[in-house]
């Protein structure tokens, strides 16, 4: 058990954390999907009004940034502090972007007088989005922190927790966006 | 030349999500459905090996691997009841 453990790379605690943010955010897409057989064309319809390209952009968005923390994590490893604190600085840089597009795309939806009450659809879209667009407050933040740490275990984990926030927003978008 | 398979990794993570682009121009169904989820699950995987470090833990790996498929599959099925 202990050897299973051991070969789980970095801390075991975050990986118990991306396990259980994993299940939630599961199960909130699993819900949407079960839903919408309730109603296909009002889902549908709904979903008609959602910026794809700026959600697409985002997944680019996204993924480069968690490619910038991957170089983060060699860079504290090589004890390379500048380079670790450009390559984070970067990464958060990219997700202060994905937010400002994410924030675009609800301040088109208020004003088209969308709200989460609208529809169904759109209780799923602002519940699943807005709790994932907090875990990336959440990992800018965080990368933030480990940052100023001369810890590469500290990167490490940071990046783990940017990677899973990655990983959600890669399974949420087909779902919330493109499966109609 | 060997190439670092980080970079490879990043190459086809945007080239898949470019892809998912594209899926967003063309009329919804079944296949859009299936290939969508066929790409999210190519990513995912990606992010887990490469990113989260799991192509160097091969037992973690199966197990994310098969717990992703089967995550992705189930969406299928629902996406097939359309």
């Amino acid at each position: 058990m202990t050897d299973l453990i051991d070969e789980l790379p970095g801390e075991p605690m975050m990986w118990v954390l991306i396990v259980s943010e994993l299940l939630v955010f599961g199960a909130g897409l699993a819900a949407l999907s079960a839903m919408r057989l309730t109603d296909p064309a009002g889902f549908a319809e709904a979903q008609a009004h959602l910026d794809r390209a700026g959600a697409a952009l985002n997944t680019v968005v996204l993924v480069t940034s968690g490619f910038l923390a991957v170089l983060a994590v060699r860079a504290a490893e090589a004890e390379r502090e500048a380079r670790k604190r450009a390559c984070l600085a970067a990464a958060m840089a990219l997700g202060v972007v994905f937010l400002v597009i994410k924030g675009q795309e609800y301040a088109a939806k208020s004003a088209q007088g969308i709200d989460w009450e609208t529809h169904a659809f759109f209780t799923f879209y602002y519940l699943l989005t807005g709790f994932h667009a907090a875990h990336v407050v959440a990992g800018i933040v965080l990368l933030g922190l480990v940052a100023v740490l001369r810890d590469p275990r500290a990167t490490e984990t940071g990046a783990a927790f940017w990677h899973m926030v990655d990983l959600v927003w890669v399974l949420l978008f087909p779902v919330v966006y493109l499966i109609r | 030349m060997t190439r670092d398979p980080l970079l490879m990794a990043w190459a086809a993570l945007v080239t898949l999500s470019l892809a998912g682009a594209g899926l967003s121009l063309v009329p919804a169904g079944s296949v859009v459905s299936l290939l969508a989820l066929s790409l999210a699950l190519l990513k995912g995987r990606i992010i887990l090996h490469r990113y989260l470090g799991l192509a160097h833990a091969p037992r973690w790996r199966r197990g994310f691997d098969m717990v992703l498929a089967g995550f992705c599959a189930g969406l299928a099925g629902l996406a097939l009841l359309i």
